[in-house]
């Protein structure tokens, strides 16, 4: 049996302050100045008009009684039913009773989606135009260079990833070129920003991501949806609730729990 | 009675939750950071490097029970309800979210400064 | 994070550098050696880390784990009913970070409007002290 020998690769050690160091620190600062940017290029909350408000917050009641129902005794709950129903039904709260029933206008020609469009464009933006700046910038520079050695074996597949431009065919897949290590820096550097600009922070594409997918509350509210039919979905909610108190059986549940 | 049902009996403080998780989040993300400095310095390779992560993880979340946990729930009584011992009750609403959530948080950070520290190491 | 938490990292940070360093250098000298030994004898094998190296870092890792653990902040009971307690008995201590100030998402006792409601005043503790204050503003 014999052993395949380890590989070594002789490398100059300059290799770790002119390309190590600067990726490293460049990530770290496109974060840190991407976080900074989020923070400024957010757009301060629409001020909306008081029928919009009422619109939104009655529905928001509804749901907050459906939600809560089991605080409530059985006449408070069916009185607050029966009037949030009947107001539901009638259109009391819409903002424009005389529109109930037609269809709701197209998203694309309201003035006022295409804000929350743009914004969510402008975080696109911010997320995608570092990216591929730094991309085009390590692939210009720094292309063809070994630099480092994985601690941990990796399958051939991994190959092409690792060492683009790097065309060896007998070499490890564990040695890595720059562009390696720049994904790795985007992985790898939650942690870091975590510690330099706290929790919630909006440096790491990774945490973007995330929250894109994450279907956000102010949907609810979006252009396009008809509010008269979301009221008549509550009103349909708020009656199938069958109503029962946490307080039943309360004196039994206080008299288990004393201990003698 | 429904799982439902006995949460609003004893409601849960959603603020607390999220802090108290974000605490043991921050803790395990800058800790696995410093568990791949170390695993650099000490060239470990493949297996014996992922078991020092997790080795390391699962002192770490020990430390955290015995220093920031274990004092409050074991005076006041409440944490000894169910799991004896090791119960987070009093804190965290999962047994398995206190032990295991920051292992795969942590992996990225880890990975990153082993690698890092290992070329540094072994230059 | 209190002093005494951050005197602790700091320490075991200045222990992890220095076993870095170490092993650094110990490798660096390794290759030379290796470089110069294979024109003598045979190959020598990849020499592993000393001990002392090894054990200072593993040292060095508890310590800094150590007090990084200290330094988290203080957790939350997650039942209202043991978090309404705690507020009751402890007020804004409860929320005080390690640094000793008091938390910014700390918004005061949310149960306080329970005991303003019109039916849990104690009108005649009321009309006590408004009788009382009547005849002092008299007497002068």
């Amino acid at each position: 049996m014999a052993q395949v020998p380890v590989q070594t690769i002789h490398r100059d050690p300059q290799l770790f302050y002119w390309i190590l160091l600067p990726i490293t620190a460049v990530m770290i600062l496109t974060g840190v100045l991407r976080h900074y940017a989020t923070v400024l290029m957010a757009s301060a909350p629409k001020k909306l008009d008081q029928k919009t408000t009422r619109e939104q917050r009655a529905l928001l009641r509804g749901i907050n009684v459906r939600g809560n129902f089991h605080t409530l005794a059985k006449p408070s709950f069916d009185v607050r039913r029966d009037a949030l129903t009947t107001a539901y039904e009638s259109g009391a709260y819409l903002k424009s009773p005389e529109n109930r029933g037609q269809a709701p206008p197209n998203p694309l020609s309201d003035p006022s989606s295409m804000e929350g469009m743009m914004g969510m464009m402008k975080n696109q933006m911010a997320m995608i135009i570092p990216n591929t700046l730094i991309m085009s910038w390590i692939n210009a520079f720094f292309s063809g260079y070994v630099i480092m050695k994985l601690p941990f074996p990796l399958t051939i597949k991994f190959k092409s990833m690792l060492q683009a431009g790097v065309a060896t065919k007998d070499m490890d897949p564990r040695w890595m070129s720059s562009i390696s290590w720049y994904f790795l820096c985007i992985f790898g550097l939650q942690s870091v920003f975590n510690f330099l600009l706290g929790s919630d922070n909006a440096a790491s594409q990774m945490a973007q991501q995330m929250g894109g997918m994450a279907p956000n509350a102010g949907q609810m509210f979006g252009p396009g949806v008809d509010p008269d039919k979301q009221f008549l979905a509550e009103a349909e909610n708020l009656a199938v609730i069958e109503h029962y108190s946490v307080l039943d059986g309360v004196e039994q549940r206080l008299l288990e729990g004393i201990k003698v | 009675m429904s799982v439902e049902r006995e949460f609003q009996i004893a409601p849960i403080v959603q603020e607390a939750v999220v802090h108290n998780s974000r605490t043991l989040l921050n803790l395990q993300s800058l800790t696995a950071s410093l568990f791949g400095v170390g695993a650099g310095i000490l060239g470990l390779e493949s297996y014996s490097g992922f078991l020092f992560y997790l080795v390391c993880s699962l002192l770490t979340a020990m430390l955290f029970y015995v220093v920031r946990v274990a004092p409050t729930s074991l005076a006041s009584g409440t944490g000894t309800g169910g799991g004896g011992a090791f119960d987070t009750s009093r804190y965290f609403r999962s047994q398995v979210e206190f032990w295991t959530g920051g292992l795969m948080n942590g992996l990225a950070g880890f990975i990153l400064t082993w690698t890092l520290f290992y070329g540094l190491v072994r230059a | 994070m209190t002093w005494i938490s951050k005197a602790i990292t700091l320490f075991g940070a200045v222990l992890l550098g220095h076993a870095c360093y170490s092993a650094q250098e110990h490798s660096a000298l390794q290759s030379f050696k290796a470089a110069t030994a294979t024109l003598t004898s045979s190959s020598l094998a990849v020499a592993s880390l000393p001990v002392d190296i090894a054990i200072e870092t593993v040292i060095a890792i508890i310590v800094i784990l150590f007090g990084l653990v200290l330094g988290t902040r203080p957790l939350r009971p997650i039942q209202w009913r043991v978090w309404a307690g705690k507020i009751e008995r402890e007020g804004e201590e409860g929320f005080m970070d390690n640094d000793g100030e008091v938390n910014k998402d700390f918004v005061g006792n949310p149960f306080k409007f329970l005991e303003t409601r019109p039916g849990f005043v104690d009108i005649r503790k009321q009309r006590k002290e408004f009788a009382s204050w009547v005849k002092t503003s008299s007497a002068q």
